[in-house]
């Protein structure tokens, strides 16, 4: 729709999956945004935040100005004259201000703890996805740096020395899901936040959520608030299917993901070949007794060869045959005077 | 519950050790409390940040009970039965949800950036004041202890990468978004006052009224009329008609 009419514009972003244009909130945000103002933009999907001047995406490159941080960005293209907000009163802008900071106030620190620091959605999601986009040496170091970053401001900024986890995990969902409740009352039965055009509240809203909507976390609570919250899912649906919607490769690419996810998941939670490894293991287990066994000479297995016969044939006699013979375990004690003690057993032997 | 106990603000006298961000929560918390016409008392400690129970002043003691910070305060007396904004429709609740996040983030954070990042009012101003009660060395240790806390809560949502004047412009937005809701009521919302009336009471009453090296701050806020005289009605109904008649 928007893209690559005019060069001049590029955001850079991180690439999507799961049927969300980008993985990434702030991303998420500046797209709809763009996409609302129709903007002629063009979307680079770097997956590279090494060149931008803060570190993070999305950067937006207009005439030669690097601009980076969500509202700086809205403001940047506002002053083009490219923006969804002019139609609204002052009052109305306030409430923007006001529930803007809401969301970033009270919904991200929950969204992005559920990200990145939350141990099986950053192990099994978060950081392969990352590790999978990233460059070579920024994938070594960017995850844990920003699972750092997001656990700090989550204990700095919500916690308190005497706070253990498990009360902050609870604090950070439950303010997220009072303010999803506001959000849902503050839209009430509109389509979008204000009236029937949507406003860069509703890019934020979107940014925010649209993951939920998306992406199989594995903590599924405030994936279900959401969906108690209708309004605010439908909202999210709504933007995604007339802003964003697939191209038919598109689907088709992601169609063939998701059956290859599925796939994966089913191996995973099935353990194949599961008799063939006990099978092994045993063997292996066995072996490591048996060898141990011998090498410590609990048992000893004596090959007895008659120097005269010429056939070979060689009789295997097992000494647990004879009553116990404490002689020999003398062999585990005394590691001098070995080889005399072993011949004299042998001759002993013969003679039984 | 006609009376409550406030183990409120963090000084032995109020001129000596107390800070702007702390002056405006409590001043915050009392101006909630007036609203709600509660009795109580301050009670002023040189260690009061160590006795609350996150850290953080004011906090409030009724019997057995401790509630530190605004919210939660709002939270306790609603659950002892006094609300200021249950007249309120549900819209109208959560947009004064949303406007005291406002406040929460841009003029909290902004007080704490000036207290305790900027370098000419940390050197004149909150390092002296922090340390003034105790003696050598803990007056020097214990501001920079606090100083090393604040500034890494402030790099962690990305504070310390903005410049004065940055600081300056946000909270004007601030106050322009405020002054816009305000316009021309007596409140925020209608003609009684809310929990959002009495929480930016707090913050931009301290902002306009203290004495800092740096006056950048106090300009910002003059510029809006309907914010001044919002500010000085809070202060003539709550505060001094309030003494006056506890004083008899």
């Amino acid at each position: 729709m928007a893209d690559g009419d005019n060069a001049n514009m590029q955001l850079r972003i991180w690439d999507g999956d799961w049927g969300i244009p980008s993985v990434d909130h702030k991303c998420l945000s500046v797209m709809a945004y763009c996409r609302f103002s129709t903007v002629p933009i063009k979307f680079v999907k770097t997956n590279n935040p090494w060149r931008s001047p803060s570190g993070e995406l999305p950067v937006l490159d207009s005439d030669g100005k690097t601009v980076t941080g969500v509202s700086h960005i809205f403001s940047c293209l506002r002053k083009q004259r490219w923006g969804t907000d002019y139609s609204l009163t002052g009052r109305q802008s306030a409430d923007i201000l006001a529930f803007a900071a809401l969301i970033e106030d009270k919904l991200m620190p929950a969204l992005d703890y559920m990200w990145w620091v939350e141990t099986k959605t950053y192990v099994d999601l978060t950081r392969p996805w990352y590790v999978k986009a990233l460059p070579f040496l920024l994938k070594l170091y960017l995850p844990s740096a920003r699972q750092r970053a997001t656990e700090n401001r989550a204990r700095f900024c919500k916690g308190h020395e005497l706070m253990s986890d498990t009360d902050l995990e609870n604090k950070l969902y439950k303010e997220a899901k009072e303010c999803m409740n506001l959000l849902s009352i503050k839209l009430g039965e509109n389509n979008y936040f204000f009236g029937s055009t949507p406003s860069s509240l509703d890019a934020l809203v979107f940014g925010a959520l649209a993951p939920l909507l998306k992406v199989p976390f594995p903590v599924t609570i405030l994936r279900n608030h959401l969906k108690g919250c209708t309004n605010l899912w439908n909202h999210c649906q709504r933007i995604l299917d007339n802003y964003f919607p697939l191209s038919p490769e598109e689907a088709d690419t992601l169609r063939k993901k998701n059956d290859e996810r599925s796939k994966q998941t089913e191996v995973l939670t099935e353990f194949p070949h599961k008799k063939r490894n006990m099978f092994i293991a045993g063997v292996i287990a066995v072996a490591a007794m048996i060898s141990y066994a011998l090498l410590s000479g609990l048992i000893e297995i004596e090959v007895l060869t008659d120097d005269g016969d010429e056939d070979g044939d060689s009789s295997v006699n097992e000494s647990t045959t004879r009553p116990p013979d404490f002689n020999q375990f003398d062999g585990l004690f005394e590691n001098e005077d070995d080889a005399e003690q072993e011949e004299g057993d042998e001759q002993y032997d013969r003679e039984d | 519950m006609t009376t409550l106990v406030t183990d409120a603000v963090s000084a032995l006298s109020a001129d000596q050790q107390i800070l702007l961000p702390d002056f405006a929560s409590c001043l915050s918390v009392k101006a909630l409390l007036h609203m709600n016409d509660l009795h109580y008392q301050v009670e002023l400690r040189v260690n009061a940040e160590s006795m609350s129970p996150t850290g953080k002043v004011p906090f409030l003691k009724v019997n057995s009970f401790l509630v530190s910070e605004f919210d939660p305060t709002v939270a306790f007396i609603r659950a002892k039965g006094h609300s200021l904004s249950d007249h309120l429709n549900k819209l109208e609740q959560a947009e004064m949800r949303a406007y005291m996040a406002l406040v929460d983030s841009v003029l909290i954070n902004a007080e704490l950036y000036f207290t305790w990042y900027d370098k000419v009012i940390w050197k004149e101003v909150t390092k002296p004041r922090h340390g003034a009660l105790y003696s050598w060395p803990l007056n020097i240790l214990l501001p920079l202890k606090k100083q090393f806390e604040v500034n890494r809560m402030l790099s962690s949502i990305g504070w310390t990468r903005k410049t004065f004047p940055e600081v300056c412009e946000d909270v004007k937005t601030c106050c322009q978004a405020l002054s816009e809701t305000l316009g021309d009521h007596l409140y925020f919302f209608g003609d009684r006052p809310t929990e959002l009336d009495a929480l930016v009471f707090g913050h931009l009453y301290s902002l306009l009224t203290i004495s800092l090296p740096v006056s950048r701050v106090a300009e910002t806020v003059e510029q809006f009329s309907n914010l001044l005289n919002f500010c000085r009605r809070i202060d003539d109904t709550y505060f001094k008609d309030k003494q006056r008649k506890w004083d008899n």
